[in-house]
């Protein structure tokens, strides 16, 4: 069925219909540093008439608990780091469901959120941000050293990315038995400033499979992987859930995957021509110009 | 100049393609009549798939399996020209194998063409050139096709306008060949040293005559250069994307693998969600240049290299002879594993075997 644009006339059975609404960040909630108007007041009046909100992000640069302060500094001091699952939360849980060996360690390509996460859980992380200043020698006889008790490699949005840590990731995969590639995602861009898209994940996520041959295991968005998680939560049944996102291939993806309600908002990567042209497989229940529009209509008799 | 059957070689096919009506490319020994312009560009990874080693009723069967080359002579007698492979048959980083000079020297006193083809962008042909000759062999820069020649080649080959630019994110090799044949670029190298900063009312900017993205191997790799590239590809209209080859691992030095071209490509392929159009092996755009420069036959040539999925996939989609080398990447237990599709005509230690013309022992 085609989406529907959000109107007076299906809101409210969308909104009785629904306990806990998920919402997407990049491109939906902020846009780099910067919150979309209305979200604020938007996130009060749907807490005000008993529904449940979280939030689940692919940008795993950031831990729940650096998200939960992201949104403090931003003026809504009402969401908790247990209503936030980043996708650097679920590589780390990924490894724990799995019972990865806590004497193995993880490579990480990204960001501290993964590190934070991954010690949070009990586990060794290797290489993150400070990689970024590292740079491979390349001489005859000299070898370049990886650590071989790696069992983990986990890939997600780098702005620090450089050839060392494609190299380390890239023996570590090829090399060590049983090594596992984790990708937190693998959007292919985002918002990750407030002007324009910058590459995302699926950059280097692309990058790790352009080397080592093989696929990773995608613990975020559109794999259902987290919605683990959240029931367990809410103890809710995904139907009763409304994912809100701004990118078809993930956010809605995911909760068509889950069985959950889904809603586009054209604030982030997708505008209307996107979304409505011919070819686009991927159909939302609804879409709306911006969070916002639901205070309208919740506002509005 | 060049035909443009030529730059049509590097078309990217979809695997699709390559179903009920075209000839499979697992199909080995005769490869007559399989248009090499019909498989070419970025797809081969898809051509790898499992999925289309299917069992549909038009799939030919399997031809023989590749046999050790016992009789060299009798190689060497049936083709015109050698193409070599070099990482891994010539040399191995800097370090020359092995009984190479005596082999290529035989060669030429038996009236053989030698050509070099290298994926390795970093360096041009002079540079090769030069490569060589520290080294001790008698080559000529133009006998040498790195992937770098290749790019700035194709871009000739259809006529790429002299005041649109290139944005290269890859090492000097490219830029030289680009400055040789007369385009403007920009990136390279230096933009390794380019920091960004993700901040509020940070916008980054990109030429808009940017026409083409050339990507290869590079190890100044970095997230501007990446971003640069997907600017230019997502919002300049009719902007190339180019791979100089999808090599996932390279011998950089002698001791270990690196991460190759594949890697920096990927990343591209990653952030535009569009696939390159590839000159480097497999694709046979640098074949396909040669035998029309030299004026020769395909069947006339062949194809010596280390690595399945790129020489002799190369050799096998141009329709030549194909000879695997055991002295780089592949080892006999790779050739022989039932994962491997891929079957040369004929397969030895290392090129010097050439100079003993009966089997040298594998």
């Amino acid at each position: 069925m085609a989406p529907q644009l959000l109107s007076s006339r299906n809101f409210k059975s969308l909104f009785d219909s629904v306990d806990t609404f998920l919402f997407d960040c990049d491109g939906v909630i902020w846009k780099g540093e910067k919150l979309i108007d209305g979200v604020a007041q938007t996130l009060d009046l749907i807490r005000s008439k008993g529904k449940n909100v979280v939030f689940v992000t692919n940008n795993s640069v950031k831990s729940r608990r650096q998200y939960a302060e992201k949104f403090r500094s931003l003026g809504v001091p009402s969401v908790t780091q247990d209503e936030i699952f980043s996708s650097s939360f679920a590589a780390a849980m990924y490894l724990k469901v799995n019972n990865f060996h806590k004497d193995k360690k993880v490579y990480v390509i990204g960001g501290e959120g993964i590190l934070e996460e991954l010690q949070i859980a009990g586990f060794t992380g290797l290489g993150g941000p400070e990689d970024g200043e590292k740079r491979a020698q390349w001489k005859s006889n000299s070898l370049f050293e990886h650590d071989k008790s790696v069992g983990a490699v986990v890939v997600g949005l780098d702005p620090n990315i450089n050839y060392y840590k494609l190299q380390y990731g890239t023996l570590c995969v090829r090399e060590n038995p049983g090594c596992l590639f984790i990708a937190t995602n693998r959007d292919a861009v985002g918002h990750m400033t407030d002007l324009q898209e910058w590459p995302g994940a699926g950059c280097m996520v692309a990058a790790m499979c352009g080397s080592t041959e093989r696929e990773p295991i995608v613990v975020g968005k559109p794999s259902t992987f987290m919605m683990d998680f959240l029931l367990q939560k809410f103890g809710t049944e995904t139907s009763r859930m409304c994912m809100v996102g701004d990118r078809l291939d993930t956010d809605i993806l995911f909760g068509q995957n889950a069985g959950c309600k889904t809603l586009l908002v054209l604030t982030g990567v997708t505008s209307e021509s996107n979304l409505l042209k011919e070819g686009n497989e991927i159909e939302p229940d609804y879409y709306t110009s911006t969070v916002s529009d639901m205070m309208k209509l919740m506002e509005s008799p | 100049m060049l035909s443009r059957s030529v730059a049509s070689a590097v078309s990217p096919v979809s695997s699709s393609s390559l179903l009920p009506n075209s000839k499979p490319i697992f199909c080995l020994k005769t490869l007559s009549g399989y248009r090499s312009s019909s498989f070419c560009g970025g797809s081969f990874r898809k051509i790898n798939h499992k999925p289309l080693r299917m069992t549909s009723s038009n799939m030919t069967p399997r031809a023989m399996a590749t046999q050790q080359l016992e009789n060299a002579d009798q190689l060497i007698d049936s083709v015109e020209t050698f193409i070599f492979d070099c990482d891994g048959q010539i040399w191995k980083g800097d370090k020359l194998i092995e009984g190479v000079p005596e082999t290529l020297d035989m060669l030429r006193a038996k009236g053989k063409r030698l050509v070099f083809v290298t994926n390795n962008s970093t360096k041009s042909r002079k540079q090769y050139g030069k490569k060589f000759e520290t080294l001790g062999l008698n080559v000529n820069e133009e006998e040498i096709f790195a992937s770098s020649f290749a790019a700035a080649a194709y871009l000739q080959s259809i006529n790429f306008p002299k005041d649109k630019k290139v944005y290269v994110i890859g090492e000097e090799g490219i830029l030289k060949e680009l400055e040789l044949a007369g385009f403007q670029y920009l990136g390279g190298p230096d933009d390794g040293k380019r920091q960004i900063e993700l901040k509020p009312g940070f916008l980054m900017e990109h030429e808009h005559d940017v026409g083409a993205v050339v990507v290869g191997f590079d190890r100044y790799f970095n997230y501007y250069k990446i971003q640069y590239g997907t600017l230019c590809i997502r919002e300049n209209p009719g902007c190339l994307f180019i791979a100089t080859n999808r090599d996932a691992v390279t011998h950089l030095t002698d001791a270990q693998e690196w991460a190759g071209g594949g890697s920096m490509v990927g990343a591209l392929v990653g952030s535009t969600q569009r696939e390159p159009l590839v000159v480097g092996k497999p694709s046979t755009f640098m074949m396909d240049y040669l035998a029309d420069k030299f004026g020769i036959q395909k069947s006339q040539i062949c194809m010596v290299g280390d690595r399945l999925d790129t020489d002799i996939l190369f050799g096998q989609n141009g329709g030549c002879k194909t000879l695997l080398v055991l002295s780089g990447v592949t080892s006999i237990s790779m050739l022989e594993s039932p994962e491997n599709k891929i079957q040369p005509d004929f397969y030895t230690s290392k090129i010097s075997d050439f100079l003993s013309p009966k089997a040298a022992t594998v």
